[in-house]
């Protein structure tokens, strides 16, 4: 069975899902939606879905059930990798297999595999399937599947103050999730923690029972606009002015990322005084370094600047926190960062084309030098 | 060889002065820059961070040269632009330039921080350039404090390891030769019982013996000497080695013992073309306070540490221990000229000792300081707190 999993780990739909809070992992439940977790998605109404190709398409969260920890993804087209089958029935026994497909610790989709510890263990109220096999940040959101390749359970949780006890929610749940969606004829509804009643608009307390949403796992959040830090403003601002959707270049809490071109650009804090813009572009090759050099020295670039970090040369930008919060500065310093898209985007032709350097390994040239790029 | 006492010299470095930052003064450069003043909010700026002596910055009328160690870091304002640059040297043909822009591309350059080494024609420098507009004063303290040190420690090693040919630094003043004399005595000394402790950190098969040596033979010879160029340099990457706990003892020991060998085989005149005296206009390294003071010299785990070490008979290393304190206290961190006093006389007291003697002296001199100086160990963890070594000290 193992080696039918990973022969067609590629062709399955599961996808890594960002937002400004973190990732996780979702699978598809038909060829427009994604199953994942409600805390992956939580606050955000509109995700970034990573495709195989590491294009990112965007998801509208359509469904949320924060109590039970579910959440259904509308993707803005449809896709073509597998959708995985629900198990009937919930799994009844245990040292039964299950295997763990996901995005663990941000890494590219990864199967683990163990034995259901517990097929109905009770945990604050709510059932879950108890696993050994090992479960990381990023699997959240993910499927756990039996020996058919059927999903018996999302994957949600794992004990941190214990060796191999992870959690899941069992598929039954998981099919009255997809099955109240199907009937769904709201753009939104959240389920009501209390009561489970479908809450499509906003409003302080559940219509049905009356309990205070905003006391209960992020389901206030939902309906209001997530609150950006002052440095999430500046740099979403500077990404729609470089028409980028921040949303989708959104790579966890202060990190972004993005394709212009072929040239990666991530966007981090290092610490709590920069904002760092950088691009790793190129390897160097193994003549006319003294020409490559300085040409990546040179007082051109200002105010950007190349280095070399290991065998990879980057072209990097750094803004201080100072200049984020003086607003009446920002228009400029968009605007430098505009042009830093820009060159970055060029920088890796010159590089290669003049310089003889090698594409750096996360590049995507050999997607864009594919024939079917651009069609 | 048995090790029956401990060497150590004092100082020949040049004190640096202790001059606690007068907080105020960031303070109203942030206000001028938030009033529009842009110029007065750099000058206040940049004369918050000098040391005293140093002439008051007048940006608009007058660029700056801050001399920090050999580097000359120079300010001046330009088409409403502020432009900070110090030299680091010109490219040689005949140099290992492809190695040194190397070098300044994998260790210079970098993300985190706002200035950057620069290349114009054959001559490097580290630069930063800004808008006024830009300029809020902890984004300009922080570039000039940063690229005044870079600047420092990229010294005439280049010209010794990459054939650079040095520009725009400043001279190094060479010491006179009774300091020379002991200069050459501190180096000989230094090393010679630093090799006896390595044979001892062999005999005893200690991981805990052998941390302490390390200190020890990095602390001392840079608290001692006023190296310079790329002999320290040298020092330092084999200390990043030999003192790194995460790395495998043997290969640590390994490193000294090769780092000990180097050391005493330098011809005297190596050590004698690196010695010299510089100045600074910021101060290069932290200032200490009270509540380090307490950190380092007393403590229960110190103290329990220290006990044990005498119950065991194991004098060596408690005096070992001790003197790697003080040394850590005097190498990297300037002090009021009290306690700096009272802080080298245990070390000159305890020098040439029996190690029992040396080490009690020096267990009573720690808890006389601390009562004197230092603060409880209430108060330990305050070690970046400004306000109670101020109130203590000021």
């Amino acid at each position: 069975m193992t080696a039918q999993v990973f022969d067609a780990i590629d062709q399955l739909g599961v996808f890594q899902v960002y937002t400004g809070n973190g990732t996780g992992t979702g699978f598809l439940i038909d060829e427009r939606h994604l199953l994942t977790n409600s805390h992956v998605v939580a606050p955000y109404r509109e995700v970034a879905v990573e495709m195989r190709d590491r294009s990112r398409v965007l998801g509208t969260v359509r469904r949320v059930h924060p109590r039970r920890d579910l959440a259904i993804v509308e993707l803005e087209r449809p896709m073509t990798e597998r959708v995985l089958e629900l198990a009937d029935e919930d799994v009844q026994r245990a040292k039964q297999p299950v295997h763990i497909l996901g995005f663990p610790v941000g890494l590219p989709l990864s199967l683990t595999e163990g034995v259901v510890s517990h097929p109905r263990q009770l945990l604050d109220d709510q059932v879950f399937i108890q696993t050994d096999a090992a479960i990381n940040p990023g699997n959240s959101g993910g499927p756990m599947l039996d020996d058919a390749q059927r999903v018996v359970a999302v994957t949600c949780s794992k004990l941190d103050a214990a060796e191999s006890v992870g959690f899941g929610i069992p598929v039954a749940d998981v099919r009255a999730f997809i099955a109240g969606f199907r009937t769904q004829t709201e753009a939104f509804g959240l389920h009501c923690p209390a009561c489970e009643e479908l809450i499509a608009q906003p409003t302080r307390h559940c219509p049905n029972c009356g309990t205070r949403l905003d006391e209960h796992d992020d389901c206030g959040d939902f309906f209001r606009s997530p609150d950006l830090q002052p440095v999430s403003e500046f740099v979403e601002a500077a990404l729609r002015a470089a028409d980028i959707n921040p949303v989708l270049a959104r790579h966890g809490e202060l990190s972004w990322s993005f394709y212009r071109g072929s040239a990666l650009v991530r966007i981090f804090c290092c610490c709590a005084d920069h904002v760092n813009f950088s691009c790793r572009l190129a390897q160097p090759g193994r003549s006319g370094l003294r020409e490559l050099f300085a040409h990546l020295l040179s007082h051109e670039h200002a105010p950007f600047f190349f280095d070399l970090n290991g065998s990879i040369i980057r072209f990097n930008h750094v803004v201080h926190m100072a200049d984020v919060f003086t607003p009446s500065e920002h228009p400029a310093l968009i605007a430098r960062v505009g042009e830093f898209i820009a060159r970055a985007d060029a920088a890796d032709d010159i590089l290669i084309e003049r310089f003889g350097c090698q594409p750096a390994p996360d590049t995507m040239i050999d997607r864009l030098d594919s024939p079917d790029h651009g069609a | 060889m048995a090790i029956t006492s401990l060497y150590l010299p004092p100082t020949l470095r040049r004190p640096i002065p202790f001059a606690p930052r007068d907080h105020l003064r960031r303070e109203k450069a942030i206000e001028l820059y938030e009033a529009g003043e842009h110029r007065a909010a750099i000058d206040e700026a940049i004369g918050y961070l000098l040391l005293p002596g140093q002439p008051a910055p007048d940006l608009t009328n007058t660029p700056l040269c801050l001399v920090q160690g050999t580097a000359r870091v120079r300010l001046h304002i330009e088409d409403e632009r502020l432009v900070v640059r110090a030299v680091l040297g010109a490219l040689s043909m005949e140099g290992s330039a492809t190695a040194a822009l190397r070098h300044f591309l994998s260790r210079l350059s970098g993300t985190g921080q706002l200035f950057q080494p620069r290349l114009r024609g054959e001559v490097v420098s580290l630069e930063f350039e800004e808008r006024l507009t830009l300029l809020h004063p902890h984004k300009l303290i922080e570039v000039v404090q940063r690229l005044a040190e870079a600047a420092c420690n990229a010294d005439s090693w280049l010209a010794e390891d990459f054939g650079m040919q040095a520009l725009d630094r400043e001279a190094v003043q060479a010491l006179d030769e009774a300091d020379v004399r002991m200069a050459l005595e501190i180096w000989r000394t230094h090393w010679a019982a630093v090799e006896a402790m390595v044979d001892e950190v062999r005999r005893y098969r200690s991981s805990a013996l052998l941390n302490r040596v390390a200190d020890f033979a990095y602390s001392q010879v840079i608290y001692a000497l006023p190296l310079n160029g790329g002999l320290p340099e040298r020092l330092n990457d084999a200390n990043t080695i030999y003192s790194d706990r995460d790395e495998q003892p043997a290969r640590r020991l390994a490193i000294l013992s090769k780092s000990v060998k180097e050391a005493r085989a330098l011809p005297d005149g190596d050590l004698v073309a690196s010695l010299g005296h510089v100045g600074y206009a910021i101060n290069p390294i932290s200032e200490g306070n009270a509540g380090l003071l307490a950190k380092v010299l007393s403590g229960s785990q110190r103290e329990q540490a220290i006990a044990d070490y005498h119950a065991a008979g194991r004098s060596f290393e408690s005096a070992l221990y001790q003197a790697v304190d003080f040394l850590y206290l005097l190498a990297w961190f300037v002090w009021p000229p009290s306690v700096e006093e009272a802080l080298r006389e245990a070390l000159d007291q305890a020098s040439g000792r029996p190690l029992r003697e040396a080490a009690d002296l020096m267990r009573a001199r720690a808890a006389a300081i601390v009562r004197a100086h230092g603060q409880g160990e209430d108060s330990a963890d305050a070690i970046d707190g400004g306000s109670a070594f101020e109130g203590a000290w000021q």
